[in-house]
């Protein structure tokens, strides 16, 4: 297949044009304001959807590609590149946004979709996917800056208190993690003279170990922060209940998955030996964060604080497999990582399906609070069983996704040898179990209350349909990818031995980066340990 | 309100400083100054004009134009990248030389972007400031009302 | 020197704005996170090694030459920073901005919710009337009453607009 580079600009200007223009309609006063807010989303939506299964048809056949803006030669204009790691997350963050976009159409209050809902929603989008196929350090720390400055109005939209107090404290965290990013790029800037991704991983070889562990840690840091890893993790449970339920579901398959997919792309190509050496640390944060996450939600009162928590959970088996991503393997080294991928994307779906339906019944019922629901399975029964097999797909039953994820990832921690972890991952899933018990058996089960208020205008057929149809899609490929597991491990092993072949990036980036420093070693890791620097 | 030779100023320094800007504005590509730096001044101008009428006049008479302006800047931006597609790829700078008068005039896709940036600029900075000086406005206006009684 | 003199600063920037992120008002954690972002600011303008350069722009006419490479300025630093001064300066107007409405909905610099028992004083004798005790902490649910409460009044609200 032969497409013109200038497409991989795409992603980023095609929310970018829409947004713009529906924030320009912003200033009409016109009763069908909104209305055609919504038709811009829906178009722009679609168009990067299938502008993402393009891009994916074509990484996963083996292509990647790469693009200068402006066209300035590699290290000194802004890179962009597209692999399949990108175009995976490229594709389910279209997804997403595409099945979250109709639930949104449904609920959104007049009031918050008046007040711009849907151009947030479309720069939230251009964020994240300028984040996945940047080949730039700053320009990442912009793209994030973006995403952040959409998700901070989409998180107060509406102003209520809760959302405040809420929002105070995701800018200020938020924040924090955003200005170690900005110090990491300055201190690589400062000590490489470079901040393009493949000229950094060219030179990172030559430094010294010290400079190399101050740049990684700092990256661990930022990107751990925007992922809400373990002692980072605050802002998300603070916030995470306080907005539409639609914009938290939007938020948990992109907000925290960029972070992750960060680390994954970083990690391995700046540093690929670094993982190895620090595996105990990664892992131990990886162990920390599944626990406290699952622990934390045990002591929840509201469906949506207690899956918020399960989200840093969750996060701690991505972990996991960014720690043994490296690790020789008897499949290989890099299906660690492979496997860390499909669980992100296993993750990604799962979890805005339990955000969907989770805030359906929120909507439905007008309460949120464990202790005043109840026999919601005999008013929507559909819905109940929809929200059973998510769960449990989070849980890591068979025949679901999260149990070839789970599967996978304990099978390469078990066999690189770091089994106190395995052990850990084993037991939180278990709790993992329960909790998500407690909350279907507090929510689902018993006897309905008379209390409940459905809003009239989610009694409709059509609100009934968006509120579920999305759910049943999410749910429904979680079993797909579950059941017929090999074409999508085949398609994550494509990702992930791309993300590790630093000296392909290199060359898809710009060949003459290297020979400017011939004197460096470089070569893949641990193939070419040596050449590497190690 | 009656802040009468803060009204004068602002009735001749807000056009002068709206002119600087955009003086600022044409020299930006190859001497300091630029879109962003045009963009904040023209928002200082407007503070003028908040602080010498109220927030709440400067409202009616800009408010609803400012988060618009901020897409249309936003637009205009973008337009700019993707017109750099026809020479070659996205944010390819494109230029045009004219002659006018003797002198050369040049103009091209990255002044096009800087307008889109100045337009942003203008438009967040405005509602900012417009956001604040209402709040300091109603403070005020409290401190006066409890201030009367004893 | 100057390099040390500038890690220095930054380092005391830093430890400022985190003592001051710590503290208890609103308006403190705004100026902390402002030095802490001009920490950063000024961590990226040393990456640019503190020499005395010309402004990196060379006239129409003239060759570049390798022999110019010393004399001048780095101006990526330079982009980096305003770049990055934009960014935290927007950021500082959004929460200047929610920290000003949460002050007009409960009245209260400080923040609700955990912080419910805390009094606002420093004396711990003051008499009890004197001390502030905070609003009680938000309902996590009071969203889903706006949307309830909205599509009740009012059955047209979906195409009503203004």
């Amino acid at each position: 297949m032969n497409v013109h580079p200038t497409i991989l600009a795409m992603p980023v200007a095609i929310p970018l044009l829409f947004g713009a223009l529906s924030l320009l309609m912003q200033g009409i006063r016109t009763p069908h304001r909104v209305r055609v807010q919504q038709i811009l989303a829906g178009i722009a939506i679609g168009a990067n959807l299938i502008l993402a299964l393009l891009l994916l048809s074509y990484t996963l056949s083996g292509g990647r590609m790469s693009f200068q803006m402006g066209l300035w030669p590699a290290p000194f204009g802004i890179t962009v590149y597209i692999d399949g790691l990108s175009a995976i997350m490229l594709t389910t963050v279209g997804l997403l946004s595409a099945l979250i976009f109709p639930f949104a159409v449904a609920t959104m209050d007049a009031e918050r979709a008046r007040l711009g809902f849907y151009p947030m929603a479309l720069f939230l989008l251009m964020g994240a996917n300028g984040a996945f196929i940047t080949g730039d350090l700053f320009n990442l720390y912009v793209f994030y800056e973006v995403l952040l400055m959409s998700s901070f109005v989409l998180l107060t939209l509406g102003g209520t208190p809760s959302q405040i107090n809420g929002g105070i404290r995701y800018v200020v965290l938020n924040l924090m993690g955003s200005m170690m990013l900005l110090l990491a790029a300055g201190i690589t800037y400062g000590t490489l003279g470079t901040l393009n991704m493949a000229h950094i991983a060219v030179r990172m070889g030559a430094t010294p170990y010290l400079v190399q562990a101050v740049i990684a840690g700092l990256l661990l840091i930022a990107f751990g922060a925007k992922a809400a890893a373990f002692p980072v993790f605050f802002w998300l449970p603070s916030s995470y209940h306080t907005p539409h339920p639609a914009v938290t579901a939007l938020f948990s398959g992109v907000l925290t998955k960029v972070g992750m997919y960060s680390l994954f792309r970083t990690f391995p190509l700046f540093f690929p030996w670094l993982l190895d050496e620090w595996q105990p640390l990664i892992l131990t944060i990886a162990g920390l964060t599944m626990v406290i996450g699952v622990l934390g939600a045990f002591a929840q009162p509201t469906i949506r604080r207690l899956l918020s928590f399960h989200i840093i959970s969750q996060i701690g088996y991505m972990f996991m497999g960014l720690g043994v991503a490296m690790a020789p393997t008897p499949y290989g080294v890099g299906f660690g990582l492979a496997l860390a991928i499909l669980f992100l994307v296993h993750n990604q779906i799962v979890k805005t399906a339990l955000l969907l339906g989770g805030g359906a019944v929120e909507l439905e019922t007008g309460t949120g609070k464990l202790n005043e629901l109840g026999g919601v399975v005999a008013l929507r029964p559909f819905q109940a069983a929809l929200f059973f097999l998510a769960a449990f797909s989070l849980a890591g039953f068979p025949p679901t996704s999260g149990f070839i994820g789970k599967l996978g990832l304990l099978e390469v921690t078990f066999s690189s040898g770091s089994w106190v972890i395995a052990a850990v991952s084993v037991f939180v899933s278990l709790l993992t179990t329960m909790s998500m018990i407690r909350l279907w058996q507090y929510v689902f089960w018993g006897k309905p209350h008379s209390k409940y208020r459905m809003p009239k205008k989610l009694a409709t057929q059509g609100a009934s349909m968006a509120m579920t149809v999305p759910v049943l899609i999410l749910v429904v490929l979680s079993i797909a990818i579950g059941v017929m597991a090999q074409p999508a491990l085949d398609a994550v092993q494509v990702a992930a031995s791309q993300v590790i072949d630093r000296v392909g990036y290199v060359e898809t980036v710009g060949p003459e980066l290297t020979a400017s420093d011939l004197q460096i070693p470089f070569g893949n890791y641990p193939a070419d340990a040596v050449a590497a620097g190690r | 309100m009656t802040e009468i030779y803060l009204r004068l100023v602002n009735l001749i320094l807000t056009p002068l400083i709206i002119l600087v800007a955009i003086l600022l504005f044409l020299r930006g590509h190859d001497l300091p100054g630029g879109g962003f730096i045009a963009g904040l001044l023209v928002a200082a101008a407007l503070e003028l004009t908040i602080l010498s009428r109220g927030a709440t006049v400067t409202r009616e008479q800009y408010g609803p134009w400012l988060i618009p302006l901020v897409g249309l800047g936003l637009l205009v931006a973008v337009i700019a990248g993707l017109l750099g597609i026809y020479g070659g790829g996205f944010f390819h700078g494109m230029w045009i030389e004219f002659y006018l008068g003797g002198d050369k005039i040049k103009m091209g896709t990255p002044q096009l972007f800087d307008l889109g940036v100045m337009l942003v600029v203008i438009g967040m900075g405005v509602t900012y400031l417009l956001r604040l000086s209402e709040a300091a406005e109603a403070v005020s206006k409290n401190d006066a009302v409890e201030g009367e009684q004893p | 020197m100057t390099a040390i003199m500038l890690a220095v600063l930054v380092g005391v920037l830093f430890a400022c704005g985190a003592y001051m992120i710590l503290l208890r008002g609103q308006i403190k954690l705004v100026l902390g996170l402002g030095l802490i972002t001009h920490a950063v600011n000024l961590a990226l303008f040393g990456t640019g090694k503190l020499t005395r350069g010309a402004p990196p722009i060379v006239p129409h006419e003239q060759q570049v030459t390798a022999a110019m490479a010393g004399q001048f300025a780095d101006p990526l630093p330079q982009a980096l920073i305003l770049t990055a001064i934009v960014i935290s300066f927007g950021v500082t107007a959004f929460i200047v901005v929610l920290i000003y409405r949460r002050d007009a909905l409960t009245g209260s610099d400080l923040a609700p919710g955990e912080l419910a028992t805390v009094i606002n004083t420093s004396d711990p004798f003051a008499p009890f009337s004197s001390r502030m005790v905070m609003p009680e902490a938000a309902d996590d649910y009071d969203i889903l009453q706006f949307e309830l409460d909205e599509v009740y009044d009012n059955p047209q609200a979906e195409g009503a607009d203004e």
